[in-house]
């Protein structure tokens, strides 16, 4: 522990022997403390499954977006050109008066 | 017994239409069914387009009122069954000509491929219950030609048809109306190559709106098939197929939307596949064709575009 600290505060001269020893006693007491290991070891998990989480939804969303592709948005074309060919029709029955067949 | 509709008429049917009454089934007029091989039509038209990879271009050339001539131009991709899970693709290119006559009374057609490849079909009407129909195809690869023949004969509510096949292939069905809706029908055939004989059975009920079909097989085959339209211009079909012996079920689910310049056909299947099929007209006699098919268990995605050219 001491000679962590010493390594750390290389720089600082003032407090080498017992007040840097203060400094690093309680950082290491606190990084090797139970419950911050268990708060590690959460936030691990945690990022853990938001990344496959991230992986699995971004695959999902390839996937229904590919298949949209190809399934709806050639209708959706279609049936928006079969809806201007009626109003075409429509506009010109009504601007040539003739009755509708 | 009676022959109810299923749907009550509409609220807002039109002051001329008469209300349906219940009517009584003629059990001696039934209509004449469909052939057994065209039982699952509906189904088999909406989910089965030709789907392709590569170009594709069809001319036809009439040179009279009953004569035509065909030409035919592929290039692509053609997959090469292999050991590995990879597909492999092997690009190809094959023109083919074709010469085709058609009748009322009598239908030949016949293909030639740049390789070498013939076949040829006939269909005559020797009168007017009796239908011949034959098929060959030749190649100059031994052991890879056959030829099948099949007459039909229709009857007023039954069709019954036998079939001789090239490599000891026999086959007879046997199809009836039970109702105006509903029809019945059986097969058993025998293959002598590989002997091995089946029986078959199948079942149909039509509708104005919707089309039920059922197929068993004694080779562990058993195929439903179920379309509804839903309006004039769009219908949905759904085919479920079961294989006892390699224990493989598919189930597929699909839509067909024919609208007066084009004729849109999608569908997904439980193996991941799906399929967008798209046939527009551009012009008289032009028709534009664009083909996707994306698998997505076996990520293998082939897309196809081409042109049909004359009538």
């Amino acid at each position: 522990m001491a000679s962590n600290s010493g390594a750390k505060r290389i720089g600082s001269s003032s407090d080498t022997s017992n007040g840097g020893g203060i400094l690093g006693r309680v950082t290491s007491t606190v990084s090797e403390s139970p419950i911050f290991q268990k708060g590690k070891d959460s936030a691990d998990d945690a990022a853990f499954v938001t990344k496959k989480l991230l992986k699995s939804t971004g695959k999902a969303a390839w996937i229904v977006g590919t298949t949209f592709l190809v399934l709806a948005l050639p209708l959706f074309i279609e049936l928006e050109r079969d809806g201007q060919l009626d109003a075409l029709e429509l506009q010109q029955a009504s601007l040539l008066g003739t009755p509708k067949a | 017994m009676a022959a109810t509709p299923f749907t009550a008429p509409p609220m807002d049917a039109k002051a001329t239409e008469l209300p349906k009454v219940d009517e009584v089934v003629d059990y001696n007029n039934l209509p004449c069914p469909l052939p057994y091989e065209e039982i699952h039509r509906e189904s088999l038209m909406s989910l089965k387009p030709e789907v392709f990879e590569g170009m594709r271009f069809d001319f036809n050339k009439a040179l009279g009122p009953k004569f035509f001539l065909s030409h035919s131009v592929t290039m692509g991709p053609t997959e090469v069954p292999s050991q590995s899970p990879e597909p492999i693709k092997i690009p190809t290119a094959n023109y083919e000509f074709g010469a085709n006559y058609i009748d009322p009374k009598l239908m030949l057609i016949g293909r030639v491929s740049h390789d070498g490849r013939l076949n040829a079909r006939l269909k005559a009407d020797l009168t007017d219950n009796l239908i011949v129909k034959g098929n060959a195809s030749l190649t100059s690869e031994p052991h890879m030609s056959h030829a099948m023949g099949t007459f039909d004969y229709k009857g007023t509510d039954y069709r019954a048809q036998l079939q001789v096949g090239s490599g000891t292939l026999l086959g007879a069905n046997y199809i009836q109306s039970v109702t105006p809706h509903i029809s019945l029908g059986g097969e058993i055939f025998w293959a002598g190559q590989h002997r091995k004989s089946g029986v078959g059975y199948a079942a149909r009920y039509s509708n104005d709106k919707t089309v039920a079909t059922g197929q068993v097989a004694s080779t562990g085959m058993v195929a439903l098939s179920y379309v509804q339209k839903v309006s004039e211009k769009l219908s949905f079909a759904t085919e479920f197929s079961y294989n006892h012996m390699s224990k493989d079920v598919t189930a597929t689910v699909g839509y067909d939307a024919v609208l007066r310049q084009a004729r849109v056909r999608g569908k997904i299947d439980s193996n991941g596949c799906v399929t967008g099929f798209l046939e527009e007209r551009l012009n008289v006699g032009l028709t534009f064709i664009l083909s996707a098919e994306l698998d997505h268990k076996k990520k293998d995605y082939k897309f196809g575009f081409g042109f049909t050219a004359g009538e």
